[in-house]
């Protein structure tokens, strides 16, 4: 066997047999509950401008962007990530529109991250962008879809962590930090590392009061009470709004009965300067990173020249799957009705009408020839895909 | 209850860290068998998992969720970079990263040179002479007896780590920049950090007061 031949390159996979059945249900299962909120589905290309994923708006660093030329010479990347993408062909197709547009995705995405890491460099992922709503329904229908995307998927112990950026960004206006050391602290807060956070501090000409406030910040999570102590830290508008949004949004998720799943963490801040208000992941055993990953991101549109507001997210499916697979929780897949049509030299015509016939009444048929691999190994055939056999 | 598991980087580390975690009442007396095979050391009245693992490794674990917390030293974070909350500086396992080299080479840090810089460190080693000195290097992965390397000629200078500096003073070198100090971390995978607050906060709280 010339098996140089054989091989896939580090980070793609090939999905066959029943693993890519439950990927396809999982799937399905996910975009028949999205598209029950009155999600449309949007495909754009696989590749597009280097430019729409770079800069601001990238959320991956470009050398990890799989970048190619065109005969042009301009410069393409493979997309990591749906959400420019979207922003740019909403803000292509729908320049004037301002009532909301729910869109959904399914698709690859690609990255270029290092090897040997035992990650995949294609992943499947479904998502949604809610566009042109800026609202608190807005974030509530989010956090609502998340729950009960994982729900429908079988899953029962999980947790989704909802921060808001604001109540950062509020807290070093009000004590006139400057960019760079909310830069700094961000990164520190955002990883959890107290003494990291408290070192920055200590090298800040702000009082012991503003100190303890901001080296607080990591450790900002649990459930609504948390919330309350943070209210104890804040006089200015924007910090206490961000707050008040959150304990609204958290009221209303109680109304629905999913508050059991919700906890804060206003440590949350993301590298990345994409997100604006709110920002949350959803978390569960299995797996060491965020099932899925969403927030709000009300400049990027602007950066097509569309001024809205935006919310999603965005699901990891091939991760979901193995989460599935550790927990132990089975995707039953429906079997389809299946014959095995076998035939001699004399009803070879009849075989095929049969077979038209049985495919007509939406069933599966396969037509044989009943002595070419021999009656033994012909009837394993049958019994192993589960075919009725018909002489 | 799920069972919460440590990563410990093999060594002195761990001794340190199972010391520490004894006096706030979490021992596993199968790991004080030094004779045992065995991998994993459990304790099955707290929920409680164990084992040691070589430390660039340690990060690699808490990352994955393979274990839920890790104790491995700030070097080895910054080398390998993974994805972890870096939650506690537990203090012990103290000294620095350094640029070393003989006392003639501390000149040609000076001037934004072309140099050599021999390592087993060269994440710690790019990072910071590209963005914190601006220097354009040569980066020479080794790995191990670094101080070897501007001896016999296979680069001007070493980042390397530095305790007392006594290996360097006997090769007639010495230290020439200091990087950053180092110390033992305890690092907490992402998701463990939610799924779990409760116990890892509380136990993260009790390391504290016994710092």
């Amino acid at each position: 066997m010339e098996n140089k031949l054989i091989h896939t390159p580090e980070g793609v996979r090939d999905n066959y047999g029943d693993e890519l059945k439950k990927k396809l249900k999982v799937c399905s299962t996910l975009k028949t509950l999205i598209g029950r909120y009155g999600y449309e589905d949007i495909k754009t290309p696989t590749f597009e401008f280097f430019d729409i994923f770079s800069g601001n708006i990238g959320t991956i660093p470009s050398r990890e962007l799989y970048k190619f030329f065109d005969k042009e010479g301009n410069t393409l990347a493979l997309r990591p990530d749906f959400t420019p993408s979207i922003a740019r062909a909403t803000a292509k197709y729908f320049t004037e529109e301002t009532m909301p547009l729910r869109f959904c995705y399914v698709g690859s995405t690609f990255n270029n991250s290092t090897d040997y890491q035992g990650r995949l460099k294609e992943n499947t992922e479904i998502g949604v962008e809610l566009i042109n709503d800026g609202s608190e329904d807005a974030d509530v229908e989010m956090i609502l879809m998340t729950v009960e995307a994982l729900i429908s998927c079988g899953l029962k112990d999980f947790q989704i962590s909802i921060g808001n950026l604001e109540f950062f960004k509020g807290l070093c206006g009000e004590y006139g930090i400057d960019e760079e050391n909310e830069l700094l602290l961000r990164e520190m807060i955002n990883d959890k590392n107290y003494f990291g956070t408290r070192d920055i501090l200590d090298s800040l000409e702000i009082s012991d009061d503003v100190k303890d406030i901001f080296s607080r910040i990591p450790e900002l999570f649990g459930g609504i009470d948390i919330l309350k102590e943070a209210e104890s830290y804040v006089s200015n508008g924007r910090a206490k709004d961000a707050l008040k949004r959150l304990v609204s949004i958290y009221g209303m998720l109680e109304k629905n009965g999913v508050a059991d799943y919700i906890s804060f963490d206003l440590g949350m801040l993301s590298k990345y300067n994409y997100y604006t208000g709110i920002i949350f992941r959803a978390y569960t055993y299995g797996s060491g990173d965020a099932v899925i990953k969403g927030g709000r991101y009300d400049n990027l549109l602007s950066e097509f020249g569309k001024k809205a507001a935006a919310v999603g997210f965005c699901i990891r499916i091939d991760q979901l799957l193995s989460i599935l697979e550790r927990q132990k929780i089975d995707i039953s897949l429906e079997k389809d009705e299946s014959y095995l049509i076998l035939y001699n030299s004399k009803n070879r015509g009849k075989a095929y009408e049969q077979a038209s016939k049985i495919r007509k009444a939406g069933k599966r048929a396969v037509i044989m020839n009943e002595t070419a691999y021999g009656k033994e190994k012909t009837e394993l055939f049958a019994k192993d895909r589960g075919f009725t056999i018909i002489r | 209850m799920n069972y919460i598991t440590f990563a410990l980087g093999k060594g002195r580390l761990a001794n340190k860290t199972l010391q520490l975690l004894e006096e706030i009442g979490i021992t596993c007396e199968e790991m004080k068998d030094k004779t045992t095979r065995k991998l994993i050391f459990v304790n099955e009245e707290l929920k409680l998992k164990f084992f040691l693992a070589k430390g660039p490794d340690v990060p690699t674990y808490v990352e994955y969720g393979a274990a839920d917390i890790g104790v491995v030293g700030k070097d080895t974070i910054m080398e390998e970079n993974r994805k972890c909350y870096e939650v506690l500086d537990l203090g012990f396992g103290k000294c620095r990263m350094c640029v070393c080299g003989p006392e003639s080479s501390a000149e040609l840090l000076k001037h934004h040179e072309m140099i050599r810089v021999a390592t087993k460190y060269p994440h710690i080693a790019k990072d910071y002479f590209y963005n914190k000195k601006h220097q354009t290097v040569d980066i020479i992965k080794l790995n191990g007896s670094i101080e070897l390397a501007p001896i016999v000629g296979l680069s001007e200078v070493i980042v390397d780590i530095v305790e007392t500096g006594s290996t360097l003073r006997e090769n007639g070198l010495m230290v020439l920049e200091e990087v950053c100090p180092l110390s033992a971390r305890m690092i907490v995978n992402q998701v463990s950090m939610k799924m779990e607050a409760e116990r890892i906060n509380k136990l993260i709280r009790s390391i504290k007061e016994r710092l």
